[in-house]
């Protein structure tokens, strides 16, 4: 937690959801706001205003968003999660593997980055162990996970982009080298 | 699997089925249906591989990011490469439309119009056939014929068209349309023969080498290209 203007909010991977998480990512990688609209709003997702910075100077400013980022990244992929009684499984192995069928519903999913995109792909990533992919790739039910999965904390969503990262910077590195 | 090492292992038809793989849906997902077209496999057949497995598999097929070879067979099992400088009116006409509309996917129709049947008369000189036959009839033929065989006959003719239309081309500049034009406003008289002019081109053209005598068209056709396109250039000239 971070201390701004005498209110605590979260900064921490496992102190922010995935909604907040999305939210303030959308934010800081929208390049039409400077940096201190951004931080701005940034801080609008925790209920200030922009005038509640009226008597902030700028020095001040700084301080806040110095603190404010100051995230410790460092979280290891949770394995599983369990949500009202179902458990949901992320990694069945010893270590993460992306499936075909995983890939194809996650591009369709960044490709417009709508809102809630991000426990979108999570909703993709883990299953329901008492189901079946048929209901597990079903529309409705990954809408229907993914509203359970935003109100999870970041530290689960974190390490699964981490990986995808992985992947898709090995497949740039091996297309590179081919070319 | 044993996958392809060069264009040299790949089909007409493939080539044509990978070409047209669309990259709205990723890059990843534009892999997974490339590998599948290569593999003979549906992608759903894939569905439970490892991402990282394809990704690497794509590697060994990286030669699908070049072009094919630019050079083509002359023979192609029965038939041979007639060339451009040797077409008719009317084998141009269609290499047109073809090449107007995506030439990668009617790579085939093109080679039925320039690859043909051939006879030697009793002098000795080669005699194509007739344009008599329909491409689509016989493009399946070299939908099974290996890319390289007659993937150059595209850059080939490119070449041969732009150097074409840029000697013929006062037969093919209209005059200017009407600027700004407003839809509401209804179009002049000349405006109208403008529209009709552009809508219309080859078959003017073909018209007006037939001398507007309609029985004579399948005549123009056939006639040699540069011939008809010399003749055409005449009319013009001596405003005949």
């Amino acid at each position: 937690m971070v201390t701004i203007l005498n209110k605590e909010i979260p900064n921490q991977l496992n102190e922010l959801n995935i909604e907040q998480f999305e939210e303030i990512t959308g934010i800081l990688n929208d390049t039409s706001y400077d940096y201190i609209e951004k931080h701005l709003k940034v801080f609008e997702v925790f209920g200030f205003t922009e005038d509640d910075f009226q008597d902030t100077s700028l020095d001040e400013f700084k301080i806040y968003v110095k603190e404010f980022n100051n995230i410790n990244t460092k979280c290891n992929i949770k394995k599983s999660v369990v949500i009202d009684g179902y458990k949901y499984i992320g990694v069945s192995g010893k270590s993460f593997i992306l499936s075909v069928r995983d890939t194809k519903h996650i591009e369709k999913i960044m490709k417009n980055k709508h809102k809630g995109y991000l426990s979108e792909v999570l909703s993709v990533l883990f299953k329901r162990e008492d189901l079946s992919n048929v209901e597990h790739y079903d529309p409705t039910h990954i809408k229907h996970k993914s509203k359970l999965i935003k109100n999870l904390k970041a530290e689960y969503a974190v390490p699964y982009l981490i990986e995808i990262g992985k992947k898709l910077k090995q497949k740039v590195e091996i297309q590179n080298a081919a070319t | 699997m044993q996958l392809p090492k060069s264009w040299s292992d790949i089909d007409v038809y493939t080539f044509k089925e990978i070409r047209s793989i669309s990259t709205d849906n990723g890059e990843w997902t534009r892999d997974i249906e490339t590998l599948a077209i290569i593999m003979d496999v549906s992608t759903d057949s894939l569905d439970d591989c490892d991402i990282t497995d394809l990704t690497t598999q794509m590697k060994s097929i990286n030669f699908l990011n070049s072009e094919p070879s630019k050079n083509f067979k002359n023979n192609i099992e029965n038939y041979i490469f007639k060339p451009f400088e040797q077409l008719t009116c009317g084998e141009f006409i269609d290499l047109e439309y073809y090449f107007s509309n995506d030439y990668i996917k009617h790579i085939s129709h093109i080679a039925a119009i320039v690859y043909k049947k051939h006879k030697t008369d009793e002098w000795h000189n080669l005699v194509y056939e007739p344009y008599t036959y329909n491409p689509n009839n016989r493009s399946e033929e070299f939908d099974n014929v290996c890319v390289n065989d007659i993937y150059g006959i595209i850059p080939s003719y490119l070449n041969f068209r732009k150097t074409f239309l840029e000697k013929y081309m006062l037969l093919f500049e209209d005059d200017p349309g009407p600027e700004d034009e407003d839809k509401n406003t209804p179009l002049s008289k000349e405006d109208q023969e403008h529209k009709s002019a552009v809508k219309w081109g080859w078959e003017r053209l073909i018209y007006s080498l037939c001398n507007e005598d309609l029985t004579k068209f399948e005549q123009a056709t056939n006639l040699p290209l540069i011939l008809a396109f010399n003749m055409l250039s005449m009319k013009k000239d001596l405003n005949l």
